[in-house]
């Protein structure tokens, strides 16, 4: 084992645990509105932003492919709350599941029509975590600590829209309004995030430490914890794994991901069983 | 306080033994490539040691990073890239995260391959958005032109001789010995695709204008409309009227592309597909850079042959 190794790959552990924190939370809030494929499909609509730029003649790297791509992020955000407004019995995660697919396949399109820089350009919007630098380090957690600051300032009235938004809009609040805010702040961090980590990677960071945490518990605070600590651990153990087994990082991560969240379910009839002999698993099952 | 002597000597011996664990002889040397690699131990000898990055059986455009790699890149003494934006998607990363001072482009143990070789497709005058995919620096599979083989290996060796001058003799030997050893290869790889001079292929990806050229071969048409851009119908339709009318048979593909539309095209045409290896190590066959050719060559020409001969 040659340690020396992991003089490198602090930026990318860094990075990791950066991801880690905000997703972990958002994932709480996608796990529980039932938009598990939100995240992918933002991501691609952020690509189709990016693509359009660059078929429009912007170089790489260009500021205007940045600004094109969160536009369009912006644009699906609000497509998606406004989904969640009508009253139509289209599930929105048909929506979801759509605008992922034809926007994966208008991203096709518009790299065939553009000249240059196609073959490059899906370097450029899906990144590897392993090729991190510190300055996208530092701007990341810059941009995503002042997304958790707002998150956390509104932190009741985002919850209680995504467990029972029927109930905030009976009180006269506009659940589109906040939707959006949602949705578009969601959109910041997940287009950021695949830039550097990729698609793969950046959904699992999403959901498998709050699916995990829903095997172990029922409130959100112990949940987010429980989440938060799988999120580290993974990232630190897969980081390690990759590197002992010399295997690419994001895909290690990722498998490492899975093994961690079937350990966790095997586990779970003693966690379980334990909190119920304690009297907590009804206390909080009643909360719910 | 003997003690602690005795301890910070074992640490500082440690410390050594370390930051030095491959001894002080031989200069590291790490390529993109194995094509790059088999170029630089014809020419190093024992007096480097050698590492690609990339194997021959992937895509070089898109490679997945390992942590080795970056382990690799830190400790070289001396970086050999394709270049040509070959490796533009993953290689600056690594230079960058390797923080490895001697080895970043620019510096003297950064050795872009491509710099004394003979490049195609470079677009001549103004670069317009009408003329389509045009690469700004020209085509960078050029090294599969055995020509461009030898001067990338005089590139290595007056690279090595800058940094280690007292095997100047040495690497030049080496040189002349592989120079003579491609020739020799080279009079039978004409020799044995003579007989298909003018042929007309079509190829998956354009990897392979430097090798057609080299052996006379044209390359009239390609399965991708554009590099990096999956087969349209279209397109596809488009060539296989093209072929029929011309009467090409052969497709060669990469070993690192989908099969289905070149052999449906080959289908359509009564045409065959054919994988190449782009690189050494892309087939097992291929195992240094004048193997690559002989496997290539020797396929080629067979396959050829049979066609020729319905």
């Amino acid at each position: 084992m040659d340690w020396t190794i992991f003089q490198f790959l602090v930026a990318p552990i860094v990075a990791s645990l950066i991801i880690a924190g905000i997703h972990a939370y958002l994932g709480l809030h996608v796990v529980e509105r039932g938009v598990i494929f939100v995240d992918l499909s933002l991501a691609q609509i952020a690509s189709l932003g990016a693509a359009i730029a660059v078929w429009y003649g912007y170089e790489a790297g260009a500021p205007a492919i940045y600004w094109m791509s969160l536009a369009f992020t912006l644009l699906g955000a609000f497509v998606f709350a406004m989904i969640k407004g009508q009253d139509a019995h289209i599930p929105q995660e048909a929506i979801i599941g759509i605008s992922y697919a034809v926007a994966s396949a208008a991203v096709i399109l518009t790299m065939s029509k553009a000249s240059g820089e196609a073959e490059h350009l899906k370097d450029m919007l899906v990144g590897n975590i392993l090729s991190v630098q510190w300055p996208e380090v530092w701007l990341t957690g810059a941009i995503y600590l002042a997304i958790g600051i707002f998150h956390w300032v509104f932190r009741k009235r985002f919850l209680e829209i995504s467990i029972d938004a029927k109930a905030v809009a009976a009180r006269g609040i506009s659940v589109r309004f906040w939707d959006f805010l949602f949705y578009a702040s969601f959109g910041l961090v997940v287009t950021r995030s695949v830039a550097i980590a990729g698609v793969l990677l950046v959904f699992c960071y999403l959901i498998v430490p709050s699916v995990g945490a829903m095997l172990w518990a029922t409130r959100i605070g112990p949940r987010l914890a429980i989440g938060w600590v799988m999120g580290v651990l993974v990232s630190i153990l897969g980081m390690y794994f990759s590197v002992v087994l010399d295997l690419p990082t994001g895909a290690t991560i990722v498998c490492t991901f899975g093994v961690a969240l079937i350990v966790m379910a095997l586990l779970r009839p003693l966690v379980v069983r334990r909190a119920a002999q304690s009297g907590v698993i009804q206390a909080h099952g009643a909360v719910r | 306080m003997r003690l602690l002597t005795r301890t910070l000597m074992v640490a500082a011996l440690v410390t050594v033994a370390l930051a030095r664990p491959q001894g002080f002889a031989a200069l590291k040397v790490v390529t993109t490539t194995e094509d790059l690699a088999s170029l630089a131990r014809e020419v190093g000898g024992d007096k480097v040691q050698v590492d690609a990055l990339a194997k021959g059986y992937q895509d070089p455009h898109f490679v997945d990073p390992k942590p080795s790699f970056i382990l690799q890149v830190s400790r070289a003494d001396l970086l050999i890239a394709v270049g040509r934006e070959l490796e533009i998607g993953w290689l600056p990363p690594l230079i960058t995260s390797s923080r490895n001072a001697k080895i970043q482009p620019g510096a003297s143990g950064y050795l872009d391959a491509s710099q004394n070789v003979r490049i195609l497709e470079i677009p001549s005058g103004q670069i317009t958005r009408a003329m389509g995919d045009v690469h700004p620096s020209g085509n960078p599979h050029y090294w599969l032109d055995p020509d461009n083989g030898r001067k990338i290996a005089a590139s290595i060796r007056d690279k090595l001789s800058e940094m280690s001058p007292n095997d100047k003799a040495y690497f030049a030997q080496r040189y002349n010995d592989f120079d003579q050893k491609l020739a020799e290869a080279q009079k039978r790889w004409d020799a044995t695709m003579a007989p298909f001079k003018g042929t007309k292929i079509v190829t998956y990806h354009r990897s392979w204008p430097n090798f057609m050229e080299r052996f006379g071969l044209d390359v009239m048409g390609y399965v991708e409309p554009k590099p990096g851009i999956p087969p349209s119908p279209s397109h596809t339709l488009e060539l296989i009227a093209e072929m029929k009318r011309l009467g090409v048979k052969l497709i060669v593909v990469e070993p690192y592309f989908d099969l289905k539309t070149p052999q449906a095209i080959a289908n359509q045409v009564g045409g065959k597909v054919l994988i190449l290896a782009p690189s050494v190590g892309g087939e097992k066959e291929a195992t240094d850079y004048i193997h690559l050719f002989d496997y290539d060559v020797n396929l080629l020409a067979s396959t050829l042959k049979q066609l020729g001969g319905k």
